[in-house]
């Protein structure tokens, strides 16, 4: 099982866009078994699959809605409420993904006030508490057996929980939209890429899949940072060669009644979905063959 | 007209991204930086830190009737004064370890972990090794962990560097194991490593003096050791042993004109290389007449014996150049240029 994690301290880079393409890639394209992760408390990624709930008296955020195979009659669900979220590992219960308008594809959605608390567990247990949950949840037997490949979104963060997605990940993406700040965005994640390889066994390398060029723009300035970054001999083996342009037909599809609802539903000479497949063939190749 | 800005990744963010992405790619893979539950570690008995106490010591405490007890208390003193430090602000440098077939092998750090153990703790910091590192590569890492070490002793020392000398060896079968090359390799000084050298693959006594801990110092170690005469080098040791300082040892050598080892030269003649033969001299003018009649009545010299029908055999001017035209002739008839009188 290949657990691929799309991370970038800076948020707005596109992250949810990539991990919604390439999860929809695996799970339509591929007909991979997939599993989808929603590690950021804003629970977008979450949102594209599921009624994702507002709850007046939890302010924080977003919550799932109740899962399909919930009954409240039945003495097997007496002690559950019915809602699941990947935050549940943080609290010693079982998660259960539910499934998505996307053949192949589940979904572990995010539930925002317990991924903000677990974001903000003291220093001193974060290990125990939070750095490891992820990793021993995919590694138990039964996500092993069910799924081929893991499809994790992040907070734009270095904190906890994107340690905890670095963890567990067998490969990252670092997608990046080519301006100063998301650059240094790069950096901060290359810095925990560092951390983590430094700590694992080598039979189980974290691979840098690379640095995705997002949302990218034909302007100077755009051209000009990616020139840059290729210029550089040592960077430039890990900036991928395919890239996302900025399109409107991204925003469009996270419409909730948009159609069609997903890139990969589109002819195949729409421009966005020929790019969409090109970089998702291309990280597809990279991670499974 | 005005020129469009150009724009690109700062300097500072680039030299990050770069040397961030050169770490991982130089060492990720060789060894983990884990914390190690100090129940699951054993020391290395090929350590040449020789330590007399074990772990089992320092968990269960002493044993009075053990026959190293009084090194081993020696040793656990120097321990709790570690140990108060470690308690206090834990370990500075992670020990080094290697995963063996049932606990985690320490590679460097021994004393970090007794002193661990002393001081209540029940994990360390550690580096560990993916692979179990090759013999060569061991012996180099507790050098590196152990030179900085005051405390350890001349011979542990020099056991380190024969280790390193064998697993070498071992590696480049037939190779030269130079000071140059132990220099390069250990960081030491040319003249550190040459000393070392000198004293391995000198004498015994000296060798026994180290073992013994009487002689702890490389410097006068490596002047003995060049000593070759035995009654010189006994004296000298005995000296150094007394309390002789190093320039007092030099000096001694130098007293008795101590002989360096000479190196063989080639057998070969001072000057120019000969080209010529000197025939020699004598006072006896009768030598030369024989020589000269005995010559001229050979058939060679026979036709020429009336250009010294008139010569005085018993005048040594004469009888000299009478003898140099004799030779000359008979150089000539020799080679084949005479054509005769």
């Amino acid at each position: 099982m290949k657990i691929i994690a799309f991370l970038n301290n800076k948020g707005g880079v596109g992250k949810t866009t990539c991990s919604r393409t390439m999860a929809e890639y695996l799970g339509k394209i591929k007909k991979m078994p997939t599993l989808a992760i929603d590690f950021d408390p804003q629970c977008n990624f979450s949102h594209q699959y599921l009624n994702m709930e507002v709850d007046p008296v939890a302010p924080e955020g977003l919550m799932p809605p109740i899962h399909p195979d919930y009954d409240e009659n039945s003495a097997e669900d007496a002690d559950w409420d019915g809602r699941s979220s990947v935050a549940e590992i943080f609290y010693g219960q079982g998660v259960v993904p539910y499934p998505t308008w996307v053949e192949h594809l589940d979904m572990a959605p995010g539930h925002a006030e317990k991924l903000l608390a677990a974001e903000s567990v003291r220093r001193s247990e974060v290990v125990e508490k939070v750095h490891v949950q992820l990793s021993q949840f995919l590694s138990s037997r039964d996500v092993q057996e069910t799924y081929k490949a893991v499809v994790i979104d992040t907070a734009p963060s270095k904190g906890p929980l994107t340690v905890s997605v670095i963890r567990a990940a067998t490969h990252i993406v670092i997608p990046s939209v080519m301006e100063e700040q998301p650059v240094q965005g790069i950096y901060g994640m290359l810095q925990l890429w560092m951390q983590e390889s430094m700590t694992r066994e080598k039979e189980r390398p974290l691979i840098l899949v690379g640095i995705l060029p997002n949302m990218f723009k034909q302007t100077r300035l755009h051209r000009d940072i990616l020139k840059s970054l290729e210029d550089n001999t040592a960077i430039s083996k890990y900036i991928l060669p395919v890239r996302l342009s900025q399109r409107i037909v991204f925003a469009e599809i996270d419409s909730e009644d948009s159609t069609p609802h997903s890139i990969f539903d589109f002819p195949d000479n729409h421009v966005a979905k020929q790019e969409a497949m090109e970089v998702c063939n291309y990280i597809s190749g990279r991670i499974f063959e | 007209m005005t020129r469009k800005k150009r724009f690109g990744v700062s300097q500072s963010i680039s030299q990050g991204l770069s040397d961030t992405i050169q770490a991982v790619e130089h060492h990720a893979g060789i060894f983990r930086h884990v914390v190690l539950p100090l129940s699951r570690i054993e020391l290395d008995p090929d350590n040449p830190r020789k330590l007399a106490i074990t772990l089992s010591d320092v968990r269960k405490g002493l044993d009075r009737t053990d026959p190293a007890y009084h090194k081993k208390a020696a040793e656990l003193e120097k321990l709790t004064e570690l140990a108060t430090t470690i308690k206090n602000s834990g370990i500075i440098n992670p020990v080094v370890a290697w995963k063996g077939p049932s606990l985690y092998r320490i590679v460097a750090g021994e004393r970090r972990c007794l002193a661990s153990v002393l001081a209540g703790r029940t994990e360390i910091e550690a580096r560990i090794f993916n692979e179990k590192p090759n013999a060569f590569d061991l012996k180099l890492i507790q050098w590196t962990e152990n030179t900085a070490r005051e405390d350890l002793s001349l011979n542990e020392r020099l056991g380190n560097i024969h280790d390193i000398q064998h697993e070498y060896l071992a590696r480049h079968p037939g190779a030269a194991f130079s000071a140059t090359l132990l220099s390069g390799m250990t960081g030491l000084s040319l003249a550190q490593a040459s000393y070392y050298m000198t004293v391995l693959s000198g004498p015994l006594d000296v060798k026994n003096a180290i073992q013994s801990g009487h002689l702890a110092n490389l410097d006068k170690a490596a002047v003995i050791s060049g000593v070759q005469i035995n009654s010189l080098r006994t004296d000298m040791l005995r000296a150094c042993l007394a309390g002789c300082t190093l320039k007092e040892l030099r000096s001694m050598a130098q007293q008795k004109k101590m002989p360096f080892p000479v190196k063989p030269v080639a057998n070969r003649q001072p000057g120019r290389k000969a080209s010529r033969i000197n025939m020699g001299s004598t006072r006896h003018t009768g030598v030369v007449a024989f020589l000269a009649k005995t010559l001229l009545e050979t058939p060679t010299l026979s036709p020429h014996v009336g250009l010294f029908a008139k010569v005085d055999w018993n005048h040594y001017d004469h009888a000299a150049r009478a003898f140099r035209t004799l030779v000359e002739l008979l150089e000539k008839r020799l080679a084949g240029q005479d054509t005769g009188p």
